[in-house]
């Protein structure tokens, strides 16, 4: 089967807006406080909903008991597992263990039955206001039985805490990536190691915490959802089946939304909840989370334990690698592929024939995990930047030409990796170049020298990064493609309805100014509308870097379809041919004499006035939706019954610059500094604000960031004040430069730009903090590089005598 | 969510105050800034009945009284960095102040007394208060007295206080003038708690030798510790080897450390004695 894919138009358009740096479109509601976000909406008889929460990890529900919340006055409604069970189905999962060959099991809004993690909700209540109803959640008895808890999957996978009726351990599912002859590699290799990385449990914390209107029509039996969610369309499928009823009764609006990272991808119990409440009692429903609560959602908890092949030349020949994640509970959201994620994207951009990578990833009694952002990649990158310095360690060479001597060359593109990804395009070496230059890499290594001779700890790290972005899962509504419809109204302004939304970033702003500059409208006069399945084409919402990828790719092709029907009305009213018409800025002119011109409003007007006369030659509509589906993804198997489900391969060096304490283990993140490709940059002020993000991220990732819990498998971390992410002052200023090496395959040549940098940035981290104390034998195992696990291992090296 | 209703009450004297205190004691709380108050009745963490605003009692003057500077007990963080006296007599204060976490919005609430009576083992003004030797003035409906800082925190989250009793001001012993100071605090980015303070007092003479030494640690046990290092600094010049005994007797005075979810004992043992050291430098070398 071939997918015919549109390529660039015969004649590109002028680009005016395309590359440049415009601001945030309606950016000045954000800082005068006008955005409306979903806690800022009222409705009227609106009620509050407030969620009991399982005080146990593991436990029998064994009753559940609202009377008593009842009889408080502001009370309207009080719910157990039992009674939602009545009223509401399964929530399906985002993505299914079982399509996959993995172990599934039902999740409900409410449990019923039977508990596997502490902060799981039980009952809730609907009240007047939400003091109210958080109150009465007091007079709610439950009686539990608790059951041994089992926090680590080591635990989990003898068996002795199942937690699924059914399952004979707790594997959710094991995956094998294995490719070349791993046992030849490590038999004749010249050099082998072995280490571990270990990676802390955090997650993602945008500053608007989730939060849900549910408004039931009681005459005409549908609902309308406000949520901070990313990706409406699929979230109605989910609710259609939750509530049984049929997708046309269910409209989704997602308001501004402060920030998704994947936390707002769905699944979350409170969503069908929210609606289940609110269609009982024929009101609005509102509920909007706690800080507290949105740190019960998880991610990224891994252990790698390797093992590498190498030559004298510090050629890697051979990987061995066992992954094993903790999921904690099964939960709905699309969490757990995250792993499956992070097997797949060995061995990034390094050539290494042989490799026996395989992934257990395992249920177990802490919190669900949701997406966040890099998706496991972040934590491949991690792992292989790790292995390539230690390699480097090993034989006593530069970082910098490890990776150079391991990197795919740029005349390889397209290269298939050997889990069958199909990596469009780069130019590593240039990249790593480029950083090394931008941050002064050799008066850094000189600079160390003396500062070693002080007596102090400076560490440079390096870290390349390859993110796919752009995915598509088959079987689930994890889309790679999306659909856009611009319209032109007869005064030549433009109207974008997008499938793709935005989380707060500024992609809306990316697509209009390519729907600007194929229409030759300003950008002024393009309004982009997203995140409303009532007005917008069926899309997929945000995730996986795809919103300019697709969203913008689809929003061209609509855009030029109003183009084209434009270009022969203008033609006709010009008495030439299209192709002599130049597009302006809301003007359409002849090449031949540009004195001829017309408003491109007159155009329009024309399309819709004259339609039996000047322009009979089109339909008169200026309307038109299109799908964009890029190249390179593959869902037919190959020969190895691998699939290649990524159409884009964005890349990154960076370079962090620390010096730690050795007395205190405190890392004070001096410099740091970024080489991004992304292909094609729709607007440079956007990708970078991805990437200083997304560094942010990595750098607390690396360094202050983990979600504890004590041995009963309670939350410890359930505030700022605890969860350290770090601060403007925690962070030097980023130092970024970009490369574009377009992609071939994708309608603009553009990549992914929105998930790339957190685990290069963690990586480079990691590295420079091992590189400080190398002096002192030490090497750090143990994810994030706080300053109790850095005095740690400085103190076991020098027990166990330093430099080895 | 604070999910109580409860009897929020504005004193407009101490006098006041006490009498909205006596009866409801111990089902009561007592607000300043609220930097503590508020957040812990939002979380459940505690459930009072009746909330006393302090902020109209008159207790926020910053005063000179013989041979002492009183800080009411609702002085403002910024109250403190701006006080002109403050920085004349007892600098540590200003320096310190300014260092508190959370910014201008916290430190435009939050109060050195609150923070006191909090008695968070992880926080700043308690350790500060025991290197000045302040003495803490309770009012209760039987009377004032004033009870030494080094007693007053009694353990974590524990003072001398009693249920009836408030805190009015911190009356801090002038230091002698050319007294030096010095403040260090250790802690995990932006937006962390303390995980180890030092606060400390130097009084130099003209060769640079020691007249006076007091040094508190904070945020290494349930209370602040005062540290013995008189013997060992009197007469003598601030050097490295004094510094590093200095090290080693901080180390040992943290004999029950505290733990929190941030850094365990472990950890705020072995880095007391740094602390120590470098507050130490510091304050010699002029703070």
């Amino acid at each position: 089967m071939t997918i015919e894919v549109e390529r660039a138009p015969r004649e590109a358009p002028r680009r005016r807006y395309v590359g440049s740096r415009q601001k945030k479109l309606k950016g000045d509601l954000f800082v005068r406080g006008k955005a409306r976000y979903v806690a800022d909406i009222e409705l009227p008889g609106m009620l509050h909903a407030a969620v009991l929460r399982s005080p146990h990890a593991h436990a029998h529900v064994k009753s559940v008991d609202v009377s008593r919340a009842l009889e408080i006055s502001d009370v309207v409604a009080a719910v157990s597992g039992e009674d939602a069970r009545e009223l509401t189905g399964p929530v399906p999962h985002f993505i299914d263990p079982a399509v996959f060959g993995g172990k599934t099991a039902e999740v409900r809004c409410l449990a019923v039955e039977k508990v596997v993690y502490a902060g799981q909700p039980v009952a809730a209540v609907v009240a007047a206001s939400r003091n109210d109803a958080e109150a009465a959640l007091d007079a709610i008895a439950v009686e539990y039985e608790p059951l041994e808890v089992g926090l680590e999957p080591a635990a989990g996978t003898q068996g002795g805490t199942l937690l699924y009726e059914g399952w004979e351990d707790n594997t959710i599912i094991h995956i094998p990536f294995v490719e070349g002859d791993v046992e030849a590699a490590f038999a004749e290799a010249e050099h082998t190691l072995e280490d571990e990385v270990r990676i802390q449990r955090y997650t993602t914390a945008p500053i608007e915490t989730r939060g849900y209107v549910a408004d039931w029509d009681t005459s005409a039996e549908s609902l309308t959802f406000y949520g901070a969610c990313q990706n409406p369309h699929p979230l109605r499928w989910v609710l259609s089946h939750a509530l049984g009823l049929p997708e046309g009764k269910i409209r989704i609006v997602a308001p501004h939304v402060g920030g998704g990272f994947g936390l707002k991808m769905h699944g979350h119990p409170e969503e069908a909840l929210v609606c289940m409440l609110s269609r009982m009692l024929e009101r609005p429903v509102r509920w909007i989370e706690d800080r507290r609560e949105t740190f019960l959602i998880g991610g990224r908890e891994q252990t790698h334990t390797f093992k590498v092949a190498f030559d004298d030349e510090g050629r890697i020949t051979g990987l061995r690698n066992n992954i094993v994640a903790n999921v904690g509970a099964l939960g709905a959201p699309p969490g757990w592929g995250m792993a499956f994620l992070t097997a797949l994207s060995f061995p990034t951009g390094y050539r290494i024939p042989n490799q026996d990578v395989q992934v257990s990833i395992v249920a177990t009694n802490k919190g669900p995990w949701n997406a966040s952002r890099g998706y496991g990649k972040e934590a491949t990158n991690l792992v292989m930047e790790r292995i390539v310095d230690l390699v480097a360690q090993k034989l006593r060479m530069a970082p910098a030409e490890v990776r150079r001597r391991n990197f795919i060359n740029k005349d390889e593109f397209p290269y298939k990796t050997n889990a069958g990804l199909n990596i469009d395009s780069g130019d590593y070496h240039g990249a790593l170049d480029k950083a090394l230059a931008m941050m002064g890499y050799d008066d850094l290594r000189a600079e160390q020298e003396r500062l070693r001779a002080e007596g102090r700890y400076l560490g440079i790290g390096l870290a390349f990064e390859l993110t796919p972005e752009g995915g598509d899962i088959p079987g689930t509504l994890v889309a790679g493609f999306d659909t856009t419809t611009v319209k032109m109204d007869p005064q030549g302004k433009v109207t974008v309805l997008t499938g793709v939304t935005t989380p707060g970033g500024g992609n809306e702003t990316g697509i209009a100014q390519i729907v600007a500059d194929e229409v030759g409208v300003s950008l002024e006069d393009v309004t982009v509308i997203q995140g409303d399945t009532g007005l917008c084409p069926y899309g997929f919402g945000n995730y996986s870097g795809r919103s300019m990828l697709v969203g913008g790719g689809s929003a061209a092709l609509a855009a030029r379809d109003i183009r084209e029907k434009l270009a022969k009305v203008a033609a006709a009213m010009l008495e030439t041919e299209p192709e002599n018409l130049e597009f302006g800025e809301g003007v359409i002119s002849r090449r031949d004499n540009p004195d001829a011109s017309l408003p491109t409003e007159t155009v329009a007007y024309s399309v819709l006035t004259l339609a039996f006369a000047t322009a009979a030659m089109v339909e008169p509509t200026l309307e038109s939706t299109r799908v964009y589906k890029p190249d390179n993804i593959t869902h037919i198997p190959d020969e190895k019954g691998r699939i290649q489900p990524y159409p884009s391969y964005s890349s990154a060096v960076h370079l962090a610059v620390v010096e730690v304490d050795a007395e205190t283990g405190v890392v004070d993140l001096k410099r740091f500094g970024v080489v991004h490709d992304c292909g094609t940059i729709i607007n440079p002020t956007f990708v970078e604000g991805q990437m200083q993000g997304a560094v942010a991220m990595g750098v607390g990732a690396a360094l202050s960031e983990e979600l504890i819990y004590d041995d009963e498998g309670n939350l410890l971390t359930d505030r700022f004040k605890t969860y350290l992410m770090p601060r403007a002052g925690d962070l030097p200023s980023f130092e970024m430069e970009h490369q574009v090496t377009p992609s071939p395959f994708t309608l603009l040549g553009a990549k992914g730009a929105g998930e790339a940098g957190v685990g290069g940035s963690q990586a480079a981290v990691a590295n420079a903090v091992n590189d400080a104390l190398a002096p002192l034998g030490v090497t750090l195992r143990q994810m994030p590089l706080s300053p109790p696990n850095v005095l740690r291992a400085i103190r076991e090296a020098a027990e166990k005598g330093g430099v080895s | 969510m604070i999910t109580r209703t409860l009897e929020y009450l504005v004193p407009g004297s101490t006098g006041e105050a006490v009498e909205m205190l006596t009866p409801s004691a111990g089902e009561a709380k007592l607000l300043a800034g609220g930097t503590w108050v508020v957040p812990d009745m939002t979380h459940g963490r505690v459930r009072p009945a009746r909330v006393i605003d302090l902020r109209r009692a008159g207790l926020s003057e910053i005063r000179e009284e013989d041979g002492h500077v009183v800080v009411g007990a609702t002085a403002t963080y910024s109250e403190i960095v701006a006080s002109s006296l403050l920085r004349e007599k007892v600098g540590l204060l200003p320096i310190a102040a300014a260092k508190i976490t959370g910014g201008a919005q916290v430190r435009n609430f939050a109060t050195a007394g609150g923070s006191a009576c909090y008695a968070i083992p992880s926080s700043d003004a308690p350790a500060w208060l025991v290197a000045l030797g302040a003495k803490m003035r309770l009012l209760g409906a039987s009377g004032e007295r004033e009870v030494a800082a080094e007693d007053f925190f009694r353990g974590a989250f524990r003072t001398a206080a009693r249920p009836d009793e408030m805190l009015t001001g911190m009356a801090i012993p002038t230091p002698p003038a050319g007294a030096r100071f010095a403040y260090h605090k250790l802690k995990f980015g932006e937006s962390g708690w303390p995980i180890a303070t030092a606060a400390c007092v130097l009084g130099l003479d003209e060769e640079g030798r020691c007249r006076s030494a007091s040094l508190a640690l904070g945020a290494v046990a349930e209370t602040p510790l005062r540290v013995e290092v008189g013997a060992v600094l009197e007469g003598s010049p601030v050097t490295r080897e004094v510094a590093q005994e200095v090290e080693e007797i901080a180390h040992r005075a943290v004999a029950e450390p505290w733990t929190d979810v941030l850094a365990d004992g472990e950890y705020r043992k072995s880095v007391a004695g740094v602390v120590a050291k470098r507050v130490l430098l510091a304050a010699a070398n002029g703070g």
